[in-house]
């Protein structure tokens, strides 16, 4: 019991980690990429409170959404939505790391109004069953 | 007589007691390096004891985190992947290739796994210049 606890501990050390170095990461690439005028648009990821209707396995108790922010200045379409949506979840390794790191939404939103899409993590990648042990 | 008598016992002691209290120090040294390295050792000891045998979970964890994400080209593709697809989508299709039976399959490979990467533009770049260099095709 003793031995759990203290690796329990230690996962939600390395999560904390990866969860913000994974943040980091996409923020840095999008800021570049904005910068060096790849990208028309700043993109920004944050964690926020999430669905908890759409929890798996590796959920994490609280602040299981993953939200993309784009600062266009206007409200996006449904179908720019969409677009960066589907580019996220094609992505097979990065829907993978988002759901072992404990989130199990996604959601993109425009810096204008509240209007966004979320999606279902689980949908998007096939999750073994594991035994509790 | 007596005086100096007393004196230099006083000397004599002064001496013993800065010899021992020289001697305390160092012995107090060792003793804290020996805590030191016996807490060292029973952190490992513990370390080793506590170390849990990975399960299924935590190998599909694992294995998970190692995979390395390709962020530039997500962004990339977020903006650009659209209109390369597009073209790719014109340029390569299996019905401009009707006459040769050989072009026509490797234009019918070319077009399902552009259909399957849309989303992904460095795989629509490889994909473009084999369809440069294949298909003959000018963009």
């Amino acid at each position: 019991m003793l031995s759990n606890s203290w690796n329990n501990i230690l996962d939600w050390f390395r999560d904390r980690s990866e969860r913000s170095k994974l943040v980091r990461s996409f923020n840095e690439s999008a800021r570049n990429s904005f910068v060096s005028g790849i990208a028309p648009t700043l993109l920004k990821g944050k964690i926020s409170k999430g669905e908890s209707e759409y929890k798996h396995q590796f959920s994490n108790w609280l602040y299981t959404g993953y939200r993309i922010q784009a600062f266009t200045g206007r409200q996006l379409s449904k179908e720019e939505l969409m677009h960066i949506g589907k580019v996220i979840l094609n992505d097979e390794i990065l829907v993978r790391k988002l759901v072992v790191l404990g989130w199990d939404t996604l959601e993109i939103h425009g810096d204008e109004g509240t209007y966004g899409c979320r999606w279902q993590l689980k949908d998007y990648i096939p999750l073994p069953k594991f035994n509790q042990e | 007589m007596n005086d100096t008598l007393i004196q230099d016992s006083l000397k004599v002691v002064e001496k013993v007691v800065a010899k021992t209290t020289e001697n305390n120090d160092s012995s107090n040294l060792w003793m804290w390096v020996s805590i030191g390295e016996f807490a060292i050792i029973f952190g490992f000891v513990l370390a080793n004891r506590f170390k849990r045998k990975p399960n299924a979970k935590q190998k599909f964890k694992d294995e998970s985190l190692v995979q390395e994400v390709d962020f530039n080209n997500i962004i990339n593709s977020s903006f650009h992947s659209n209109e390369l697809y597009d073209i790719l989508k014109v340029k390569c299709h299996p019905d401009r290739f009707p006459t040769d039976p050989k072009l026509n399959e490797i234009a019918e490979k070319l077009f399902q796994e552009i259909t399957k990467s849309k989303t992904n533009v460095k795989r629509l770049q490889e994909l473009k210049m084999e369809a440069e260099q294949k298909l003959n095709i000018n963009f």
